[in-house]
């Protein structure tokens, strides 16, 4: 049979063309919209995984590496009584207990050269470090002298290649003759000393027993440059102690001494010639441990103790109630279990790296509270009998008994940063008791970075929630009154306008609130508060007083409208507590209510605060939580809000019963919406709130953020430093905030959402 | 002999479709026009009650020349009625012919409307509604209504019966307890749900959501009760509940009824009111309107000339 297709022009080649076409854009376009939203999810895990791949190196442990081990070189120089190298770790000295000093390449091809120290016909009975970072050390002698010899290295480029070539010399900053430190000519058992812009100071303790105080000022003759020396000294009777240890810091104020009982002396030389004991403490933990390692951590604040169990504990000068400064155990480590025979502190941060008895070194940190590394350096457990760090940390210099030099190269870039150090209180050197802290940077070597983020996570969710609190009845009441019960004619104006607000440029709201609003209000307190609480009380007052008018006039303005006669109101308002704010504040406040503020109620008060923060960043959500907030109001089925009116019910008790109870899932979305914003804002909180990083709920006082924390500190943060990545950690912080925001205003949308989702 | 017609022209809603064929006439107006005109067989729906006549009625509601515009549009054209006590009042008419726009000036749902402008005057008990000094939400109380679509509020079935007494202040368990199975048994629902009193109301059938409305809306003892085609989103079964319900409630209310549905209209009401375009063109009781009508327009309607 024959059947002719049906002709119609629905069958026209044409038309199926453009079927067919309809059918591959309908494809392309489902495709295209899956390729957009999984690269918006990957774009998403990218930002979040390279986040966390600039922050994950400071999680990672220390790494010792060997670099090679020798003999020691020139062994007849004497025992090593110190062990140091320059910044670039190519040569180093040995000083030995005969007084000399012996120069070497570190990869121990050849002996630079081998000087010897003490003069002839004396000994050398005690050796001495000032301070590392000077290069400055000292032998103390048999006849009661000293000899002061500062290691200098100086980098040349010479050659046809333009080989670096490193020289290395001894100076004698105080003349090359040996100083006299003891009038008595006793031999100096122990010694230590600090020299300064001009005042030197020696501590020694002699044979006799008695601790000697010698300061030695430098003075150069204005008439022909000699230099001529004067020399002052105190002492102080030991008795039967026996001290091991002298430790005197930089600014040669304070003393410390170690005794065999296990006592730390703390000894001011406030008076140079008086020494006074101020304080001996116990610290170790039994009578039979020993003080067997005492040194200074960079910036001669905390003592660290080693003793003969292998424990390190820090010390340092705390004030207590009765203002005395006394010696007070901070933090300790116990990782090696056999006594520490050295301690090499960091010249740049506060870590050290600790050597004991059993051939084992320890790497530390001491803010972190964190022991990097403990690892045997020497063969078959040898003891360690030197230990020397290079400048930067990366190099580490151990001698053994046996007479054995190890080099080993140390990987140790970020061992200021742990969990405690960042969420914890942390002990800081000069503070009287833990706190959080964010101090990164100063421009000195020895401060000590406080990286607590709590004071930035405390600010962000204290100017949110003060932004919140300005801005979430604004927006979420006015959103209900437009969408319900304002005239449309005046919706289809104001709406618009606040979303064109949105738009406006944070650095504008935040250069006004910073340079503006801030004086205006700080001029202006009482008349602020004034307002905040005429405003409500007059509007609800007219509103009382509105209903009582005859009915000629009322019946004048249409529905919806009355919003429009609130503005005379509030604008008289605003003008009357500007009018009650001088003779109020002359009243109540003797002229002045921040200086009453601070002094009467010791509420401390900031120009830039949280109140101005909270006014310009509220100012800046309020768009946002108004327009979504409305959005819901208003598209609540009308049936719904009829159904209730036909009821009966007023229009108040359809809004509060029905309309709100209905939009509740997208009034709660804008509010977290708004929430994320406040959190992850910048500009506004940058310039309004004076970026100080304080814990306090406070108003009047300043605050910083996580996002102005980043914005000010990455640009003069060092890449990959320490402080660079912590920035990106409070990114990453950040990050993790914004996200569980916004998850749980997720999850709570969507299950208000299931539950009126037949509507 | 003419096959027998659908109903199609005469409505649009699906309660229109499922009713029994057999009340509709089968026969047309033959071109000369002689033949006999009405739409609906009044024998077969079984009414027996005496012709009714509004001058032995005791009036509730009397409209008095009212115009409504939207806008510059004018919606309703110099109506003017009276609708008696404890009756059942029907609105016929195609779409658009005003008479859900007139029903909602009784409660003045209208004013939510943005632009309506009204003139004349609608007398409830001889006050007038449309006076500024009128409480709105008073006025609503006694005249209550029901909408088309079931909207019951996103709440348990118990608060939305309660949700009117509430309003008024009265949140005593006892007294609400009672309301809401007096309430319930009147919109005769009580069965179906005295075991998920608090479970969510947006559970409950289309038919069930309805009369639940209706039971909401009981529940505030109106005097007057609205339904704005109560039924036309609703299968057959429910519909018929409905109708059985406003049989029932017209003992104790006076109940207004929009429908698109003529054969509703025969079934349910004593009054029926003819509108088209915004002008009422024939008002009288039910059994006359529709075998008797006195206008063209009327007898054209509900013959399915036009709808």
């Amino acid at each position: 049979m024959n059947t002719t297709p049906i002709s119609s022009i629905l069958s026209d080649p044409a038309l199926i063309r453009r079927r067919k076409w309809r059918m591959l854009k309908d494809k392309l376009t489902k495709y295209g919209m899956t390729v957009g939203g999984i690269s918006i999810i990957i774009a998403i895990l990218l930002i979040f995984f390279y986040l966390l791949y600039v922050v994950f190196p400071i999680f990672l442990p220390a790494h010792l590496e060997k670099v090679r081990s020798f003999k020691i070189l020139a062994p007849t120089a004497g025992e090593t009584v110190y062990l140091a190298t320059e910044e670039k770790s190519e040569v180093g000295v040995r000083f030995t207990r005969q007084g000399h000093a012996v120069q070497f390449k570190l990869d121990g091809s050849q002996i630079i050269a081998d000087n010897t120290l003490a003069p002839v016909g004396t000994t050398v009975t005690s050796f001495a470090v000032a301070d590392p970072a000077t290069g400055v050390v000292a032998f103390g002698l048999n006849d009661g002298r000293a000899i002061v010899v500062k290691q200098k290295y100086e980098i040349t480029y010479g050659g046809e290649n333009n080989v670096r070539e490193i020289k290395s010399r001894l100076d004698y900053p105080l003349g090359e003759a040996p100083l006299v430190i003891d009038e008595k000519g006793q031999a100096l058992l122990t010694l230590d000393l600090q020299l300064g812009e001009n005042s030197n100071t020696f501590v020694a303790v002699t044979k006799d027993n008695r601790l000697l105080v010698s300061t030695i000022t430098k003075e150069t003759s204005f008439l022909d440059d000699s230099v001529s020396l004067t020399r002052t000294q105190g002492e102080l009777s030991l008795q039967q102690a026996k001290i091991t240890h002298l430790l005197l810091e930089k600014e040669q104020r304070v003393l410390y001494a170690a005794d065999k009982d296990g006592q730390v002396w703390y000894i001011s030389l406030q008076d140079k010639t008086a020494p006074q004991i101020l304080q001996r403490v116990h610290v170790v933990q039994t009578f039979q441990e020993r003080i067997t390692a005492l040194e200074f951590l960079t910036g001669d604040i905390s003592l660290l103790v080693g003793d003969s169990s292998g424990r390190i504990t820090q010390w340092f000068l705390v004030r207590d109630n009765n203002n005395n400064n006394l010696l007070t155990k901070i933090r300790e480590f116990h990782d090696q279990q056999s006594p520490i025979v050295a301690i090499a502190a960091e010249e740049r941060r506060k870590g050290f790296i600790a050597a004991d008895s059993s051939g084992q070194v320890g790497i530390y940190h001491t803010t972190a509270q964190r022991t990097l590394l403990v690892k045997p350096v020497t063969e078959a457990s040898v003891a360690i009998s030197q230990l020397g760090l290079a400048p930067r940390a990366d190099t580490l210099l151990v001698e053994d008994v046996a007479g054995n030099l190890h080099i080993w190269a140390i990987q140790n870039e970020h061992p200021e940063v742990s969990w405690s150090t960042l969420w914890n209180k942390v002990w800081y050197e000069n503070y009287a008791k833990p706190e959080y802290l964010w101090q990164s940077s100063a421009a000195t070597n020895d401060f000590e970075p406080k990286f607590s983020l709590m004071p930035l996570a405390f600010g962000t969710l204290k100017a949110a929630f003060y932004a919140m609190l300005i801005a979430v009845p604004i927006a979420v009441f006015g959103a209900i009154y437009t969408a319900y019960f304002m005239a449309p004619s005046i919706r289809r104006l104001v709406k618009p306008t606040i979303e064109i607000m949105a738009a406006l440029p944070t650095v504008i709201l935040g250069f006004l609130a910073g340079l503006w609003l801030a004086p205006m209000l700080e001029n202006n307190l009482l008349a602020m508060v004034i307002l905040f609480i005429l405003l409500p009380t007059g509007v609800l007052l007219f509103a009382y007083v509105w209903q009582w008018l005859p009915k000629t006039i009322r019946y004048r303005v249409p529905p919806g409208w009355e919003a429009a006669l609130l503005m005379p109101v509030v604008l008289g308002l605003i003008w009357w507590s500007s009018l009650l704010k001088e003779p109020l504040e002359t009243w109540l406040f003797q002229g002045d209510i921040r200086h009453w503020l601070t002094h009467d109620l010791g509420i401390r008060f900031d120009q830039r605060n949280a109140l101005v923060v909270g006014v310009a960043m509220g100012l800046a959500v309020i768009p946002n939580i108004f327009s979504i907030a409305e959005d819901a109001v208003f598209s609540v089925p009308k049936h719904l809000t009829i159904g209730s009116l036909a009821l009966g019910a007023t229009s108040w008790q359809t809004m509060t019963r029905v309309v709100i109870l209905t939009a509740s899932p997208g009034i709660f979305s804008a509010v977290m919406i708004g929430m994320g914003r406040a959190v992850g804002e910048t500009m506004i909180v940058l310039m309004a709130t004076g970026n100080t990083p304080v814990m306090d709920w406070n108003i009047f006082e300043g605050l910083r953020t996580l996002a102005a924390n980043i914005a000010v500190e990455m640009p003069e943060s060092e890449v990959n430093g320490t402080h660079f990545r912590i920035l990106f950690l409070s990114a990453l912080v950040l990050f993790i905030f914004t996200f569980f925001f916004n998850t749980l205003s997720e999850v709570i949308r969507q299950r208000l959402r299931k539950k009126y989702s037949s509507l | 002999m003419l096959p027998p017609v659908s109903p199609l022209p005469l409505g649009e809603g699906p309660g229109v479709r499922a009713n029994p064929p057999s009340t509709i006439i089968t026969e047309y107006m033959t071109q000369n026009g002689t033949t006999l005109t009405h739409g609906i067989d009044f024998a077969s729906l079984g009414r027996s009650e005496p012709i009714l006549s509004l001058d032995n009625e005791d009036l509730c509601v009397e409209v008095k020349n009212l115009n409504l515009y939207y806008d510059n549009k004018q919606a309703l054209r110099n109506i003017n009625m009276q609708i008696p006590r404890r009756r059942v009042t029907a609105y016929i008419g195609p779409s658009g012919c005003g008479k859900s726009t007139l029903l909602r000036c009784f409660n003045r749902m209208n004013d939510l409307v943005d632009s309506v402008q009204i003139k004349g005057q609608i007398l409830l008990d001889g006050n007038d509604i449309f006076d500024p000094a009128v409480n709105v939400a008073e006025l609503r109380r006694r005249v209550g209504m029901v909408f088309q679509k079931p909207n019951p509020f996103p709440k348990s079935v118990y608060e939305n019966v309660a949700y009117g007494f509430r309003l008024q202040g009265i949140n005593s368990r006892r007294i609400l307890d009672e309301v809401v199975e007096k309430s319930l048994k009147g919109a005769a629902l009580w069965d179906e749900v005295k075991d998920r009193l608090h479970d969510n109301a947006l559970g409950l059938s289309g038919g069930q959501q309805q009369r639940l409305v209706i039971a909401r809306a009981i529940a505030i003892e109106p005097e007057v009760l609205l339904l704005d085609e109560p039924a036309s989103a609703l299968d057959p079964i429910s519909t018929l509940k409905i109708e059985e319900l406003i049989n029932e409630l017209k003992a104790e209310y006076t109940i207004v009824i929009v429908t698109h549905n003529m054969q509703q209209a025969a079934r349910v009401s004593d009054y029926t009111a003819f509108m088209y375009l915004g002008e009422l063109i024939e008002f009288g009781d039910t059994a006359t309107l529709f075998t008797n009508p006195t206008k063209k327009q009327t007898e054209d309607y509900i013959t399915g000339r036009y709808g």
